[in-house]
């Protein structure tokens, strides 16, 4: 597994057994109460109805929810989940489950209702669901990096006043992690930088984090010249991003990832969907792989300390007895001995 | 801490059977195999690329599948299967590893640093297991906290749930039979009784293989294990008196005879008659003789053996509290007889006791608890105890290891009994 995939497996599972009723889970729906976790301390609650087991309460909670209000998530959310209005309602804001942010009403029977094409499109979105909402904030700089080059399409981009509107460009800040880590996007003309900054909990995560890093800035020399320019700073935040990050943050830790998306990586369709799935969830794709690379680490050291030890078992001294004759313990690589005398 | 905020994560990995689940939940998310299908990436196919799905080279530790996809995975000629855990202990370091990178990042899709976790173990696991676990737990992964339960404890806190029971103790006999062994259990306010431990050969597997020699001894249309295994989860039931239930069958056989539609691959679908082994096949835990040579203790006198090699004050308390765990405990009626049987066996030792004495006993007490969760009971007993707001405390936390090393999961604090 080399990318972390985008859809969470088990809120298909659940509502896909809810939805294509087989021959082991038929009958009457049953009562539902399930919390699901997901990647930045995403929890979701599925629930049915206390008066009702066909219709189900799908509740989400965002650490960054704020951020992304300020960036029409509901706007967002609501254009990808109308289409499956016939089954899928979304709760006002006064009517969503107390300790989450967003709610959605699933009626099953209808969904079954407009069959089985119908409600895997509708599972696989809605599986979707968290990827969908942080990509609100991406939209939305991408969108003003769609104004930005209309607007100095043609005109002396290296002008003193344009240089200094571009920089004044509001930085967009999801706080995906807290405080700790965050996500920081400027659009631009021509580009929009995005900067990750991330906190290692372990100092060996941190060497493993540049060195993996360092990987991902040579890569682009090397042979894949059409990803975006990665850049890697240690402790002090990028130049882009001077005037967003708190003053007195800077600790030994902490690092920045900065991506520079070029046009040809917002061209409007699939091309921008799937660059945003990808950037959003770097983040978690960094970590999975410094886990894997200590996880490969491990089994080397394991397989070192075993040949270590049966060289070290094969080097041990001979037993002398009192005349100065070895006495027969022979033993084989692992360290056992031959006890057919004593036996 | 942020990790505060996130439910706890639940893994029990058994020997056939990984669960899988957030705290909280009744059902594990994930049950699967415990499997990992790993590449077979000798030079030859390194070289040809074409294999390896194009992955480049140096990749081969990501590429393997684990629980149902290893399966399927392993049906093709690029991978191996291997099963890391061998009588509920994990044998293969890396491969668990890997097994478990799998899990949280694919599965539960969880950061580990967010989240506290709780593990299982089997009873007597060597404390050099725990401290292997805790090192891949805390090095690999950074988890935000550890607890590490013994399977038997959790499957007694399970039957909580059950409205049998009064007093929540964590002193009970539990009985676990998943599809490869039967183990007995003593629990003494939470510390298991190592000594008096007993395994009975007998378990899931055993049943459905004897349904299944039932059935091609009869010459039936469809004898493959898949039929007997659903013939023993739909229609399977423990009867009170063997002899009487044959009559019964005999008497009434519109009502008793049932049958089994099997639908095959080519649309067909084959009628399977299903007769006496509805109460002959579980019936081998109380009369072993019918379908093995070897081993001949019926359960409930083993379970009677063991309670009777525990110390003798906390006796009473076992016979008391006799707790089921495991998918080969949810035939019907299975806990009535094995009350009744044990009760019988105590009566007697009571009564010759009596009898050569002359001092009247207080009674014994048997009871025997069946609940609803039996089959993922140690799971569910996981979830319960690890949703409750003193969960954390009980942990080891990151920072706690760091300052003492591997040798601090030797012990953990037991749960309060609320």
């Amino acid at each position: 597994m080399l990318q972390i995939e985008q859809s969470n497996l088990l809120i298909e599972n659940t509502l896909g057994d809810r939805l294509y009723p087989s021959e082991e889970n038929s009958g009457s729906a049953k009562l539902l109460d399930r919390i699901i976790s997901d990647f930045d301390f995403t929890n979701y609650h599925i629930s049915t109805l206390p008066d009702d087991n066909t219709k189900l309460l799908i509740s989400v909670y965002l650490q960054c929810w704020e951020d992304l209000v300020r960036f029409g998530v509901d706007l967002y959310l609501s254009k990808k989940y109308t289409s499956y209005s016939a089954a899928l309602t979304i709760l006002p804001a006064s009517d969503v489950e107390t300790g989450y942010n967003y709610s959605l009403l699933l009626d099953t029977e209808a969904a079954i209702a407009e069959g089985v094409e119908f409600s895997q499109a509708m599972v696989a979105e809605l599986a979707l669901l968290k990827r969908n909402a942080m990509a609100a904030a991406f939209e939305s700089a991408f969108n003003r990096y769609d104004e930005l080059a209309q607007q100095y399409s043609g005109e002396n981009t290296y002008s003193e006043e344009i240089q200094a509107a571009l920089q004044a460009e509001p930085t967009l800040l999801v706080r995906h992690r807290g405080d700790e880590e965050s996500i920081f996007i400027k659009p631009s003309f021509d580009r929009v930088t995005v900067v990750f900054s991330t906190t290692f909990k372990d100092d060996t995560d941190k060497i493993f984090g540049k060195v993996f890093l360092q990987e991902f800035v040579d890569a682009r020399k090397r042979s894949v010249q059409t990803a975006p320019q990665v850049l890697f700073t240690d402790k002090e935040p990028p130049l882009d991003i001077q005037d967003v990050v708190p003053r007195g943050s800077v600790s030994d830790n902490k690092g920045y990832v900065t991506f520079v998306l070029f046009p040809r990586h917002l061209t409007k369709g699939d091309r921008r969907e799937n660059c945003i799935s990808h950037i959003q969830f770097f983040r978690n794709y960094f970590h999975y792989h410094i886990k894997c690379a200590k996880a490969y680490m491990h089994s080397r050291m394991r397989f070192r300390v075993k040949e270590f030890l049966k060289v070290l078992n094969r080097a041990k001294p001979e037993n002398v007895d009192d005349d100065g004759k070895a006495i027969d313990t022979r033993k084989t690589a692992s360290g056992r001995k031959f006890e057919a005398g004593r036996a | 801490m942020a990790s505060m905020g996130t439910p706890a994560v639940v893994m029990d990995n058994g020997t056939g059977l990984t669960k899988l689940g957030f705290a909280g939940n009744d059902s594990p998310s994930f049950v699967f195999p415990t499997a990992i299908a790993t590449s077979i990436n000798n030079t030859k196919l390194g070289k040809s690329g074409s294999s390896l799905g194009g992955l480049k080279r140096g990749l081969e530790d990501l590429d393997f599948h684990i629980g149902e996809d290893a399966l399927s995975a392993a049906a093709g000629p690029n991978y191996s299967l291997l099963y890391p855990i061998r009588h509920g202990q994990i044998e293969n370091w890396d491969h668990m590893e890997r097994f478990w990178e799998r899990s949280i990042f694919k599965y539960l899709r969880c950061e580990p640093e967010d989240h506290y976790f709780l593990l299982t173990e089997p009873p007597l696991n060597p404390p050099e297991n725990r401290e292997s676990t805790a090192e891949i737990m805390f090095e690999s992964f950074n988890c935000a906290g550890l607890y590490i339960a013994v399977q038997a404890v959790l499957a007694l806190a399970a039957s909580w749930t059950s409205s049998k029971v009064q007093d929540r103790s964590l002193t009970g006999t539990v009985i676990d039979s998943g599809d490869g062994v039967t183990h007995v259990i003593p629990v003494a306010e939470g510390y298991v009784i190592g000594g008096a431990i007993k395994n009975i050969p007998l378990a899931g597997r055993d049943i459905t293989l004897f349904i299944q020699l039932l059935l091609r001894d009869r010459g039936e249309a469809d004898t493959s294990l898949q039929t007997a295994e659903r013939i023993k989860q739909q229609f399977c039931y423990v009867c009170p008196d063997i002899v009487n239930e044959f009559k019964k069958f005999d008497q009434y056989p519109q009502e008793k005879f049932a049958q089994y539609i099997v639908e095959t691959v080519s649309r067909q679908s084959k009628t399977v008659d299903v007769g006496y082994e509805r109460f002959l096949a579980p019936e081998i835990f109380f009369n072993p003789e019918i379908c093995s040579s070897d081993y001949l203790t019926p359960l409930p006198t083993v379970v009677d053996q063991v309670v009777q090699s525990s110390p003798i004050d906390v006796r009473k308390k076992l016979y008391k509290n006799i707790v089921l765990s495991g998918g080969s405990t949810m035939f019907k009626d299975f806990g009535r007889r094995l009350q009744r049987d044990i009760k019988g066996l105590v009566n007697e030792r009571i009564e010759s006791s009596e009898r050569l004495s002359g001092v009247k006993s207080t009674g014994v007490d048997v009871q025997v608890i069946s609940h609803k969760r039996q089959r993922n009971a140690v799971w569910f007993g996981g979830s319960l105890l690890a949703q409750t707001a003193e969960f954390k405390s009980y942990c080891y936390t990151k920072q706690d290891y760091d300052e003492y090393g591997p040798n601090i999961v030797r012990n953990f604090s037991l749960f309060s009994v609320p």
